[in-house]
């Protein structure tokens, strides 16, 4: 388990594998529904995840790669590209600055 | 921020879109995917496989009816430049119990894919456009719905 303060977050990347299709898709739809928060979303190959990441959302089955990858930062992982909850709990919490456990 | 973009006609050519398919199995429909890719010179013919080990490990069912198969960042030298197939499986196909109707093949080399893949998110989460976009039958109705709508 990690805690996010959603108020901290400068910079969200969603991973995958190649960083080529699924995290694309994924991060463009981040990007619109946090426009407003000043959130840096950007995409990435789970193993190249930048450093300065303040949380990485990524599909369940890399979730232990991106751990591994940046073991100081919160890996929420989700299932379902579009509409998955863990990851609307984190857009939530961004907007709203709550603090969540992931 | 803006991102290159490349016309929409020339990542997703014609060429690479076959709108009445049939495929058994899910790696049929990779194949097909990756022979639009190939039709286009997009890339090498190893890629294809790549698509089918990226698949094994993890899925790139999206929802709505909708994959996105594409390689393995280890087979991203197998990619000569970025382009998009589309394949519609009218009767759908069994792809690891999800049903797909239409599989995207992804090529990237480069950048100039993103608009066309946050403009097909954007799609996918309208049901009623998702709808439209599986249930297309000419290359007119997919340009029409992938045609991005926000300025860049």
């Amino acid at each position: 388990m990690a805690t996010i303060d959603g108020s901290s977050i400068k910079k969200l990347i969603v991973a995958c594998d190649a960083g080529m299709g699924s995290s694309v898709m994924l991060a463009s739809q981040l990007k619109k529904q946090l426009a407003k928060s000043g959130v840096t979303v950007e995409h990435s190959p789970v193993a190249t995840i930048p450093g300065d990441a303040d949380v990485v959302v990524t599909q369940a089955g890399l979730a232990d790669r991106a751990r591994g990858v940046v073991p100081d930062v919160p890996v929420v992982p989700f299932q379902l590209f579009l509409g998955d909850p863990a990851v609307a709990k984190v857009v939530k919490a961004i907007l709203d600055g709550d603090t969540i456990e992931v | 921020m803006s991102e290159e973009t490349t016309p929409l006609t020339e990542l997703l050519a014609e060429a690479s879109i076959d709108l009445d398919a049939s495929a058994a199995s899910r790696d049929e429909a990779i194949r097909l995917a990756g022979a639009g890719l190939l039709a286009v010179g997009a890339i090498d013919e190893s890629y294809v496989d790549a698509m089918i080990d990226r698949e094994n490990s993890v899925s790139t069912f999206m929802g709505e009816g909708v994959a996105i198969p594409h390689g393995t960042l280890a087979a991203k030298d197998s990619v000569k430049s970025d382009a998009l197939s589309l394949v519609r499986f009218p009767a759908g196909v069994d792809w690891d119990g999800n049903d797909v109707r239409i599989a995207f093949g992804i090529a990237a080399k480069g950048n100039g894919h993103i608009a066309l893949l946050s403009q097909l998110a954007t799609v996918l989460m309208d049901p009623e456009k998702a709808a439209a976009l599986r249930a297309a039958e000419t290359t007119e109705q997919v340009y029409a719905l992938l045609e991005s709508d926000e300025d860049e």
